[in-house]
């Protein structure tokens, strides 16, 4: 046996022996075994319910009876993103967005019914996942594992004997070191199941072990920073004092202060503000409802020439699903310019968190965590975007229906009377044009290549400490 | 007493650590107020703006309209909760719950769950406002300033030799410990004071925020004081306590929630708002009167003018809206009160940890609880009865088209 493998074992010895080291690592176990069979359970709700309310809803639409097409646009649709995989592992910002979107003509709306909004309110900490236990805990218990790892030596006396046979620091360093990887692979263990069974739903391997690479380099970089510690510090409670110090910094301070921070740097305003602005653009567009608008006027010209015709009651066509289609475009483009202004400054923002991750390897993880699993807030844009595609489609179609299934004159004579208005409909086979919508989170190297910085940022982190660790031990004196 | 209060004091001096965890416990302070305050103006600056911007549109949109009908269908009229004067302490809810609305005469249902948050990652992380600080942050440095005061002396082996020579053990230990509890928290509390004084918080507010701080710093210390009484290593303390905050803070709010919201189901968002759509859009189809007599039901002063000869009317539109709100109000009902006796009973289960009782307490003070959320929600809902209680007698009697009237139109008022 060598003697890193020799030091490795007797450290064990010791925290077998230990009962605050025990009692410490079956509490932290327990609790990672509780939240992560009860996360794994209510994913799996959400994600069961939510396709079935996504294939509902589908039902209900391609369910409706002849129509005016036009009421169908504002019958709406509903847009749902199930949980994905990892989701049991990593929640992330879906409890916070709402995972439902209403989908209607002339409006985009916003995802409506986050959990948070009815959750009860214990406090900061209270929402705990597997993901939030790996961040915040392990690193605790590695504090607590570990702060003497290296003092003991020093305070028992053992560091010169083992110095005077020859025994360098580095090799020491190097033991102890490898006592506190076997004590990360451990607890690697619940993690690397969750990672196996998300495979198993379907999730690639590729993001699954990206995820748990992730949270195995975010764990040595707490080991390192823990050994590097008890080698230079020369007093028990000071190492541990200081490394509290440190978690606190790292874990509850920088990230929120990050928040603070990207909000104050990048003020993105809010739907109401950004819609008020383009209301007042809109209004130059005119109402899409009301074909007499003179902002259709130069419409009206192009498309009785298309069809060498002189008045619209000689169109072939309905000259009002014409309109309702170019003001649905002309709309949606304004729309979307505001949205994707408002969804680029929230994006902005959170570049700026991430940046915070050369700060606190916390909030390196955590973006890591979330861009992997696919719960981050670039995935619920990418929601709010498909959804917004979705939208336009089904209107679209609509109205292209309105136009060449529905005569002008019926149309324009729907309100006359029950005989008129029952004319003024479609059959309900038009509503087939729906798209069948099932979100699923980006591929695998999508969310890796989006992880890379906050990978790159916890490998800065690790190549640091240990370097760190390194240059200590070999200046370890008596 | 005093005395040993200025010795313990001259002694603090020169303990670098301690002056350290205070010097830490200030700066996060005014870290946590500074950006408070800044985001409490913001918040305001952004209603001031949104309130100028929505008379302009509204004034826009009634221009040159013909009926009382589109006249309230055009016109959208804003809501909001303005941060109260304590919010840059705790912005609580304010990150996950809306706080402002454009509401027009429509199915509120259909309107009313729109969620203007900002940006997601805020309210999955929090911010670091004052009330996190106290909660959670003040705890940990009041145990880091004070678990080894017994032990270090024992490790310096001072320790039986200082007992055995002063009077009675509380004479060395109270002061000791009281210096550095006294002086966390002024530090703590005067850049809250300050930031109030700016704000202008009311008196009564300042000072239950300040008892509250104090109260809490106390209990920490007699968990802290209970513990140091064993005779064990520094190290082994800390570990005990730190072991103490992470049940208080995490474990028990944790399992307490999953615990209430299993207990207090709330019905799915998704459910109210189907109910009211398919209610609306099936009222199109059906017989006028199948609208029109739940709408008398509860309103039975336009019994006189709901009959609907024609296939459409205006009246007919707003009648089937307000029953849609109506079919739907059951279940919106039950989620309010799922969502209150959720807040009621996380405030009972708050007693058994700290941490959770501070930062509701903090939220309680500032507004930006649960509680203040819905009542932000009832007066939406009260303004759009009042819409309605204003259009109705001018729309069903179908009196003439009056733009003059509309300078009446009813105004939003916050909830105070």
């Amino acid at each position: 046996m060598s003697p890193v493998t020799r030091i490795a074992r007797e450290e064990w010895r010791l925290w077998m022996r230990s009962k605050v080291v025990v009692a410490a690592a079956l509490i932290v176990a327990t609790l990672l075994a509780a939240t992560t069979l009860l996360t794994i359970n209510r994913i799996a709700a959400e994600q069961s319910e939510r396709l079935e309310q996504q294939i509902a809803a589908e039902k209900t639409f391609f369910a409706q009876p002849d129509r005016h097409p036009h009421r169908m646009v504002h019958y709406g649709h509903y847009a749902f993103r199930p949980p994905p995989p990892l989701a049991m592992f990593e929640p992330g910002v879906d409890a916070v967005t709402g995972q439902s979107i209403f989908l209607e003509g002339h409006r985009q709306n916003t995802a409506m019914f986050a959990d948070t909004k009815a959750a009860a309110d214990l406090g900061g900490f209270a929402a705990l996942t597997p993901a939030s236990l790996y961040q915040l805990l392990l690193p605790l218990l590695l504090i607590v594992l570990g702060h003497a790892l290296f003092l003991r030596e020093r305070e028992s006396g053992t560091l010169a004997v083992m110095l005077a046979q020859g025994q360098s620091g580095t090799k020491l360093a190097a033991g102890k070191a490898l006592a506190l990887l076997t004590v990360i692979t451990i607890f690697m263990i619940p993690l690397v199941a969750v990672a196996v069974y998300s495979t198993s739903l379907g999730e690639s391997g590729l993001a699954a072990f990206s995820l748990v690479g992730g949270y195995f380099v975010y764990l040595c970089v707490w080991g390192a920073i823990v050994l590097a510690a008890s080698i230079i510090l020369k007093q028990r409670a000071v190492s541990l004092g200081v490394l509290i110090f440190a978690w606190l910094f790292a874990a509850l301070v920088v990230p929120r202060f990050a928040i603070n921070a990207s909000s104050a740097m990048v003020d993105a305003p809010g739907k109401i503000e950004s819609d008020l602005v383009m209301l007042a653009e809109q209004r130059k567009l005119g109402d899409g409802h009301n074909a007499a608008d003179p902002a259709f006027q130069r419409l009206q010209a192009e498309v009785l020439e298309q069809y060498e015709v002189e008045t619209i009651e000689e169109l072939p066509i309905n000259w009002r699903g014409v309109v309702a289609s170019y003001s649905e475009a002309e709309l949606t483009e304004l729309l979307n310019g505001y949205a994707e202004k408002r969804m680029n400054l929230e994006a902005a923002q959170s570049r700026i968190f991430d940046f915070f991750g050369l700060a606190s390897p916390t909030i390196a993880i955590s973006s890591a965590s979330r861009t992997l699993s696919g719960t981050d807030l670039a995935t619920h844009h990418r929601f709010l975007r498909e959804s917004e595609t979705l939208r336009f489609d089904f209107v679209q179609s609509l109205n292209e229906v309105h136009a060449e299934e529905l005569d002008y004159a019926i149309d324009m004579n729907r309100n006359a009377g029950p005989e008129a208005s029952r004319r003024a409909r479609v059959n309900a086979e038009a509503w087939q044009v729906l798209d069948e919508f099932r979100f699923v989170p980006d591929s695998a190297g999508e969310r890796t290549s989006r992880a890379m910085m906050s990978m790159g940022t916890l490998t800065f982190w690790l190549l640091l400490a240990v370097a760190f660790v390194f240059i200590s031990a070999r200046r370890v004196r008596l | 007493m005093l005395r040993n209060i200025v010795r313990e004091t001259s002694f603090l001096a020169k303990d670098r650590g301690a002056i350290f965890w205070l010097t830490l416990a200030f700066a996060l302070s005014v870290v946590a107020v500074s950006f408070g305050v800044t985001e409490v103006r913001e918040q305001r600056e952004t209603i001031a703006t949104l309130i100028k911007e929505d008379a302009a549109d509204r004034a826009n949109a009634l221009q040159g309209q013909e009926e009382w009908g589109s006249a309230a269908y055009y016109a959208f009229h804003l809501t909001y909760a303005p941060p109260s004067d304590f919010a840059f302490a705790a912005m609580g809810q304010r990150d996950s719950s809306p706080w402002k609305h454009r509401v027009r005469m429509l199915a509120l249902e259909g309107q009313i769950h729109e969620s203007d948050t900002r940006n997601a990652d805020f309210g999955l992380v929090g911010r670091f406002d004052f009330a996190f600080l106290a909660a959670s942050v003040a705890p940990l440095l009041l145990i880091l300033l004070l678990y080894d005061l017994r032990a270090s002396e024992r490790t310096a082996r001072r320790h039986d030799l200082l007992v055995a020579t002063v009077g009675s053990p509380t004479q060395l230990w109270l002061p000791r410990a009281l210096v550095r509890v006294g002086l966390l928290a002024l530090l703590l509390l005067t850049p809250l004071w300050i930031a109030a004084l700016i704000e202008s918080s009311s008196a009564g507010t300042l000072l239950q925020a300040t008892a509250i701080v104090i109260g809490s710093l106390l209990i920490w210390w007699l968990i802290v004081e209970l513990v140091s009484r064993i005779d064990a290593a520094p190290s082994i303390l800390l570990t005990t306590l730190i072991g103490i905050w992470l049940a208080l803070a995490i474990v028990v709010p944790a399992l307490s929630k999953a615990a209430i919201e299993a207990s207090n189901p709330v019905p799915d968002g998704g459910e109210i708002l189907l109910l009211q759509r398919e209610t609306v859009n099936d009222a199109w189809d059906l017989p006028k009167e199948d609208t029109m007599i739940p709408f008398v039901e509860e309103h039975p002063e336009l019994a006189d003018y709901a009959v609907i000869d024609g296939p459409w009317a205006w009246k007919w539109y707003y009648a089937f809206q307000h029953v849609g709100d109506q079919k739907a109000a059951p279940l919106v009902k039950q989620y309010r009160e799922g969502r209150l006796s959720r807040d009621r009973q996380a405030g009972l289960v708050s007693l058994l940890s700290p941490t959770s009782f501070v930062e509701r307490a903090f939220e309680k003070l500032a507004n930006t609880d649960a509680a203040s959320m819905v009542a932000y929600e009832d007066a939406v809902r009260e303004f759009h009865a009042q819409l309605r209680a204003f259009h109705y007698p001018l729309m069903f009697p179908e009196k003439p088209y009056d733009a003059n009237l509309l300078s009446s139109l009813p105004v939003y008022k916050p909830p105070s």
